[in-house]
């Protein structure tokens, strides 16, 4: 019990410290915070699938996509009102569209399973990036314009920084109460051994599609803050298949075993591409790719696993 | 009347191109169970491969195809077993998963970083000739990579029919413990598969080098492409690769035709898609061990 509150009272206390940052910061500094803040929230998003379930989605790209287009659209609908209002009413929108369509998709998706999940998923991704990209609704190849949502004199940036965290402190919250819950003991069920899980009377179809909508529709709500900070989006820039890398290396870097994993990978990754390898921007891609490569060789279970083994080792001197 | 048949010769042609293209990453999804996302990388590596040899030897893409399978099967064998063995012996499908896409971000970065990213074509002295027959006018550059790419698929398959080798790999492919039972080395036959589809690869990317121009980015396309054509005709079969790879031409070309080209790969992704959805183990799902 001491050592639930003594997490709990450290967690208030980063958040707390995480929150006063921008008054001491460069705008390029808080602009990297803000993008790791968004990364971390889609990793920790796309975990809430992947890490419970081991059914690992390639296009979860697809949702940040659906919750960009479902908020420049829902804007469009109020053009005169408070930005406050406009604030809540574009998230709203991203949370529920993604949420819905997530919904509407996961029952037939989720009767697949191992590499035929995944590759639906890509398939799913492409698809609504294809066709957003064709209809002039969604502004075809030109792509749609966003309001600035962030009040007089708050600086952008620190705006969206604030928001972010939030959202990412939402995230990690909701994840935490569903791996102390009945459903995420059925979710771990169903990752070791689904026919298992299924036989002893987990209503795994019925968790499976919680666990996915909750996923798709919290990305959705984290992809329209995505938008309103980029300000202005298209096909291209939210239905990125490089998004939905980043939320799976970012996982595997932190580590799949626990929820500070994502939050982790997303930190170390995001942080070493801003601010390490800026000046090094032609090899960029090549050295993402050896780190890649050397963490699922070296550190299967991520930075996190590698922690606890070094702990367990030194536990056990 | 003739558009559609015109239309219906380009999109065997094209499909024909899509089959050969698409036998590598068959072999390797059938045999070892791993998504190789390093597919495309061999792919646009053969058509950058031709265009060295074009430009600097003279030496015309047909000719360049052996000695480049010779480099890409030295190739795809290191990469196999240094990097790919070590991650798939993990036992998690997506360490080998993801193992393949880092090294296909090193090797887009070194392509581009050599090649720069601005569009390549071969064109040999032969290009630009169409032959006419009645009404119908076929390209002849896509006539010749069609006939090598069935020449190519043929001699694949004889290679798995007929040789030891080829005996093995399918073997192996059907039940790993079993083979090694009967005292055959996996990891050698693995080492083998990639290597084997690797050199598949590269020579099919000489025949699209000398049909499409490229740029090193284009390699994610190859790799999608190999994805949705296995799928659709049924994983590690080279009769579901051919078949799908000509539906897939002909549904391409025919929505490029009739439709616009804007839906055209809008279409090729929700063909996959019904197939995942419908049959998830293809036209001819085979019995091999990643379709069950």
């Amino acid at each position: 019990m001491a050592r639930r509150i003594t997490i709990l009272l450290l967690a208030v206390l980063l958040i707390a410290a995480l929150t006063t940052l921008p008054f001491f910061l460069k705008a390029f500094h808080i602009r990297v915070g803000l993008s790791i803040f968004l990364s971390a929230g889609f990793a920790v998003c796309w975990w809430l699938l992947a890490g419970f379930t081991a059914y690992y989605s390639f296009g979860h790209t697809a949702f940040v996509g659906i919750g960009a287009f479902a908020a420049a659209l829902a804007l469009r609908a109020v053009p005169e009102a408070a930005p406050a209002l406009q604030l809540a009413w574009s998230l709203g929108a991203g949370l529920v569209v993604a949420g819905g369509i997530a919904a509407i998709i996961a029952w037939p998706i989720l009767r697949l399973r191992g590499h035929y999940f995944t590759i639906a998923m890509l398939a799913v991704a492409l698809v609504l990036g294809e066709a957003v990209a064709a209809f002039p609704v969604f502004g075809g190849s030109t792509g749609l314009a966003l309001p600035n949502l962030a009040p007089m004199g708050v600086r952008v940036e620190a705006f969206f920084y604030w928001i972010a965290l939030a959202l990412l402190a939402i995230v990690m919250a909701v994840a935490w109460v569903i791996s102390r819950s009945r459903l995420g003991y059925g979710l771990a069920a169903i990752r070791e051994d689904e026919d298992a899980a299924q036989m002893l009377g987990v209503p795994t179809t019925r968790f499976k599609v919680v666990a996915f909508v909750l996923s798709g529709g919290l990305i959705g709500l984290i992809g329209a803050v995505y938008a309103l900070n980029l300000g202005y989006i298209t096909s291209d820039s939210v239905f990125r298949g490089s998004l939905s890398l980043e939320m799976i290396v970012n996982s595997l870097v932190g580590g799949m075993g626990s929820i500070l994993g994502p939050v982790i990978g997303a930190a170390v990754m995001t942080g070493v591409t801003k601010l390490v390898l800026a000046d090094l921007l032609e090899y960029h891609l090549a050295i993402t790719g050896v780190l890649i490569v050397a963490v699922v060789l070296v550190a299967p279970d991520g930075l996190v696993g590698l922690w606890r083994r070094r702990r367990a080792q030194s536990a056990g001197r | 009347m003739t558009a559609l048949v015109q239309t219906l010769v380009n999109g065997l042609l094209y499909g024909g191109i899509l089959s050969i293209a698409a036998v590598g990453f068959s072999l390797i999804f059938g045999v070892m169970s791993v998504i190789n996302l390093t597919h495309g990388i061999f792919v646009i590596g053969g058509a950058y491969g031709a265009l060295v040899a074009w430009s600097v030897l003279g030496i015309d893409p047909l000719l360049s195809i052996p000695p480049l399978m010779l480099v890409a099967f030295a190739l795809g064998w290191a990469c196999q077993r240094l990097v790919i063995q070590p991650a798939v012996e993990r036992g998690n499908p997506v360490a080998a998963l993801l193992v393949t896409f880092g090294f296909a971000l090193i090797a887009v970065n070194l392509l581009t970083v050599t090649f720069s990213s601005s569009v390549r074509s071969i064109s040999p002295s032969y290009s630009f000739i169409n032959l006419r027959l009645g009404d119908i006018s076929i390209d002849l550059v896509r006539l010749v990579a069609f006939g090598c790419g069935l020449a190519l698929i043929a001699i694949l398959g004889s290679f798995l029919r007929f040789s030891r080798w080829g005996r093995v790999i399918r073997a192996t492919a059907l039940s790993e413990l079993g083979a090694r039972l009967c005292g055959v080395d996996a990891r050698a036959v693995y080492a083998m598969t990639f290597a084997v589809a690797s050199a598949f690869a590269a020579a099919s990317g000489v025949l699209i080098g000398m049909m499409l121009p490229f740029t090193p980015a284009d390699e994610v396309t190859w790799t999608v492409y190999a994805f949705i054509v296995v799928t659709l005709g049924g994983v590690g079969s080279l009769g579901g690769a051919m078949l799908g790879g000509l539906l897939l031409g002909l549904v391409s070309t025919l929505t490029q035709t009739y439709l616009g080209a804007v839906y055209t790969n809008m279409v090729m992704f929700l063909i996959l898609l019904f197939t995942l959805l419908v049959r998830p183990n293809g036209i001819l799902g085979s019995a091999f061990k990643a379709s069950r």
